[in-house]
């Protein structure tokens, strides 16, 4: 089979953010990259299938810092190349990210009855999960999203699908090939690879770079203003023995008029 | 009168013996060159330097024994085994030669007379010891001896040894009374018999005496007794340069990967396996083992040799398999806490811990570990910190300090303090390493950290067998370090002063930088009178000694100094110093979860020990991790509120008051 993986880097959260003068972006200064976590499990979930089922896993990402160690990492987790679009993609949002993903695919003739193709079903900033469906779209082929369970039948040259719904609800599917598929999460969660194997594949692995002019990109969706989160009311802590601590709470909950 | 002299079925004496003789040699020849082979099949290691080192470890372990009399009972009786085997075997082999060359013009060693009297008094003592060694083993065995048949086959061989010996002086005594043979002149006066009834009666102890000593050698190096040809040579070989070093001494890359079989150990961890006595000494140390866990060090030792004599005696290897599928669990060998008991508790110098550590490379190369400590693994990958927060916040705890801590990346120190990740993420931690450095900027002591800079020290991770990762952050540190100028290192985590001293490399002409535990550093500070204590405390303590400070790296003063300064006094615990009780997280145990039920986690053994120390209501610690450790496990063995933890930093901090 044929499996691509489309990958996107995303601002690290767990790094103080603070949002650019003009208000629309987040200060670069402050920011660092890391692999959007769905696509983490999209990258494990086409291993899993390779291993199960054979074929050529490709991870595909428009370039952006830290996105080096992003795909070496994928090469050493068992995918057999690596792409990288390279370009100035500030401002790109999932409509143009999916223009360029099927130029891509488009221009290298990548796509043939085996393929199947994956990616994160969402992203902070694509919390809507939009890249699946766009790119199923320019492709004209099938687009399923939130997918927790992948499985291939030979014989039917065909996937069997699991979706998840809201409240708990899950949905099976089944869908010939091509088709494109956003991973919420791959069969065993993504894998530990050593540092030795990465510094290895770093040595022996290139990725491979690929030019894709940003013309006539869709603009989609723009950003008018960005907000730091609003702090509410804060928590209170109450001192004192627990008699002291109950007059307080009588105190207060009947100044809100709750009793 | 010539023992060998007789004629038994026609045959003459020295061609039995001979035979007897050649049979015996024989069986251990092709056993020995079987074992050699299989060591030679295992991956090389550099284990021939350091001679002079080599030559004093085996004068006082071999020739002194003296991680024996550790063990009070058996430690006197043991060290008369050894000199009597040495005396014994010395005796055998001049009895033996006399005896197959009978034109040989030499006396029997019996004949001698200064020898005569040592071969009986040492029979007497050795007998003495046997029956202290068969007391034990029946009436108060210790736990994880191995209570094996070898053992009773070896003990009676020994006593038919001796009690042959002095028959057979006692029946010659008869005939010849000799000043040098006190003994077989007591057992000569408690018999009558006629005088060829003696030559014959001695003449057949010789025999089975010869006999026995002949089926010994044959049977040695298949049985448990193996230890005693192999542990000296274990001695000798033993690594010098630090204690449970991991360093991968060889060039050759597949050592890194670690090891899954027999065959990809190195030799000297397989030479362990077979000098191993099966005393049980180890596993009684063990807090794994103790905690109801399945890990036990001696058995992963006797699984591997196991394999080898499963596997090894083959010639081809290429069908062994992974010692993972029927042997060892995956689970033990990350029950681990690399608190390094089992080696210091080992009397033939075993070192368990590179052989658990090699295992687990093999499975983390395999991207085989649990979830939670991979997550900690890519955090430290990532943001250089086990918190998974970022960088930016490790010197977050210096904010509310007066004045702001010198930054040693931009201007000269005269120490460089390290705290290690704990010290300074964890929210119950901060506090005291805000005392720790009010007590350095009390005392006038010039210091600065690394900010954001420092990255966490590896030595878990390392121990976690991520020696790629390892590698990484000592780099990174050692870049950081070799950029600062300062004089010399303080480090809070034991953990982090026991790789940095012992694992890092930091300047380039090969001199030792100076590094501190903070403990050393406070008690110097006392020492130079730069501290002033305002406010003795008058109080009772124990004090509990980390792992990576005292067993690793022999700081165990210090901190009792200190304590003492501040009028602390101090009532140890049955597990001290060196035999002290790992609290549980070392080796990445604290990333770890218990998977199967514990009978009782190192950390509650710990409280426990302490909390049954009569007046003792507080148990002082000078590692980070114990603070954790500990304060949790006064709370699930119900001691709260009788037992309080406490760094050390504190006590001096409110002494200073």
């Amino acid at each position: 089979m044929n499996f691509i993986v489309f990958l996107k880097m995303v601002p690290d959260v767990i790094e103080e953010l603070k949002i650019a003068d003009d208000g629309k972006q987040l200060d670069s200064d402050w920011i660092r990259m890391k692999l959007n976590e769905c696509d983490e499990n999209a990258v494990e979930e086409a291993i899993i299938l390779k291993e199960k089922f054979g074929g050529k896993v490709t991870a595909v990402a428009l370039d952006a810092p830290e996105l080096d160690d992003a795909l070496f990492n994928a090469l050493a987790k068992g995918a057999d190349k690596a792409v990288k679009i390279i370009g100035e993609w500030k401002d790109v949002h999932s409509p143009a990210i999916a223009e360029i993903f099927a130029k891509y695919l488009r221009d290298n003739n990548l796509i043939d009855n085996q393929t199947l193709i994956l990616s994160g079903s969402q992203a902070i900033d694509d919390i809507e999960g939009e890249l699946v469906y766009y790119l199923g779209e320019l492709l004209n082929l099938p687009a399923f999203g939130v997918i927790t369970h992948v499985d291939y039948d030979s014989g039917q040259n065909s996937v069997s699908l699991v979706k998840e719904f809201a409240g708990g609800l899950r949905g099976e599917f089944s869908s010939g090939l091509p088709a494109v598929l956003g991973i919420q999460a791959s069969e065993n969660p993504p894998r530990y690879i050593p540092i030795a194997k990465i510094r290895a594949i770093m040595k022996s692995a290139a990725i491979e770079e690929v030019v894709i002019p940003p013309d006539g990109l869709p603009a989609g969706t723009t950003i008018e203003k960005m907000f730091e989160p609003e702090t509410t009311g804060k928590a209170e802590m109450l001192d004192g023995s627990t008699d002291e601590i109950i007059e307080k709470l009588i105190g207060i909950f009947s100044d809100k008029g709750i009793i | 009168m010539d023992p060998v002299d007789v004629n038994i079925l026609g045959v003459q004496g020295v061609y039995i013996l001979w035979v007897l003789t050649a049979v015996s040699m024989f069986f251990f020849v092709r056993r020995i060159t079987k074992i050699i082979k299989i060591l030679n099949r295992a991956r090389p290691e550099n284990r021939f330097d350091n001679f002079k080192e080599r030559i004093v470890n085996f004068i006082l372990y071999v020739l002194g024994q003296k991680k024996l009399f550790g063990e009070r009972t058996i430690g006197l009786p043991h060290f008369l085994f050894f000199w009597g085997f040495v005396f014994y075997a010395g005796s055998f082999w001049w009895n033996l030669l006399r005896g197959l060359i009978p034109v040989l013009p030499i006396p029997y060693s019996d004949e001698v007379g200064i020898i005569t009297f040592a071969l009986e008094i040492m029979g007497v003592l050795v007998l003495l010891s046997i029956i202290v060694a068969v007391l034990r083993r029946i009436f108060f065995p210790p736990q994880h001896l191995q209570q094996s048949f070898d053992a009773v086959i070896i003990l009676s061989l020994i006593t038919i040894l001796m009690v042959t010996l002095l028959l057979g002086q006692g029946y010659k005594g008869t005939i010849e009374a000799s000043v040098w043979s006190p003994i077989g002149s007591i057992i000569a006066s408690g018999l009558s018999v006629s005088e060829n009834t003696a030559v014959d009666t001695f003449k057949a102890f010789w025999w089975i005496h010869i006999i026995s000593v002949l089926f010994f050698l044959g049977y040695i190096p298949y049985s448990k007794h193996m230890h005693l040809l192999a542990s000296p040579f274990n001695v000798l070989f033993r690594n010098n340069s630090q204690p449970a070093d991991l360093t991968i001494k060889s060039n050759s890359e597949d050592i890194g990967s670690g090891a899954s079989k027999w065959t990809e150990f190195t030799w000297k961890d397989l030479l362990n396996s077979f000098s191993c006595a099966e005393c049980g000494r180890c596993d009684r140390a063990c807090p794994a083992q103790n905690s109801g866990a399945v890990l036990a060090p001696r058995v992963i030792l006797h699984k591997i040799k196991e394999q080898m004599y499963e596997t090894g005696f083959n010639k081809n290897g290429n069908g062994i398999h992974e010692i993972f599928e029927d042997k060892i669990s995956k689970e033990e060998l990350w029950q681990c806490t690399t608190c390094m008991s089992c080696m210091q508790q080992c009397p033939v110098l075993n070192e368990h811990l590179p052989v658990i550590i090699s295992m687990r490379r093999f499975l983390i190369n395999q991207g085989e570990v649990e979830q939670t400590v991979q997550d900690v693994l890519q955090k430290i990958t990532r943001y250089g910190n086990s918190f998974g927060q970022s960088d930016r916040n490790r010197p977050k705890w210096t904010a509310a300090l007066e004045p702001k801590i010198k930054d040693a990346r931009k201007e000269e120190v005269e120490y460089l303090w390290l705290t290690g990740d704990y010290a300074a993420f964890d929210s119950r931690l901060q506090s005291i390493t805000q005392k720790t450095a009010y007590i350095f900027q009390k005392s006038g002591l010039d210091f600065g950290i690394l900010y954001e800079a420092e990255k966490n020290s590896g030595n878990d991770v390392r121990r976690i067998g991520e020696e790629g990762l390892f590698e990484v952050l000592r780099d990174k540190n050692t870049q950081q370090i070799k950029k600062s100028k300062f004089k010399k290192i303080i480090t809070t985590d034991p953990h982090t002063y026991n790789t940095l001293k012992n694992e890092y490399k930091l300047s380039d002409n090969g001199d030792d930088v100076s590094i501190r535990h903070y403990t050393e550093v406070i008690d110097e500070l006392i020492n130079e009178k730069k501290i002033t204590f305002n406010n003795k405390l008058n109080i009772k303590a124990t004090y509990h000694d980390p792992c990576y400070l005292g067993r690793y790296n022999g700081v165990y003063e210090p901190p009792r100094k200190i304590l003492k300064s501040i009028g602390v006094t101090l009532v140890e615990m049955p597990r001290n110093r060196a035999k002290s009780y790992c609290c549980g997280a070392g080796g990445g145990r604290i990333w770890m979860e218990d998977k199967t039920p514990v009978k009782e986690r190192p950390s509650e053994s710990r409280i426990r020990e302490a909390a049954a120390l009569k007046d003792v209501s507080l148990m002082v610690v000078a590692c980070p991790k114990d603070i954790v450790m500990f304060q949790d496990a006064v709370k699930t063995t119900g001691n709260e509120g009788k037992l309080e933890i406490k760094d050390i930093s504190e006590l001096v901090f409110e002494s200073m008051k």
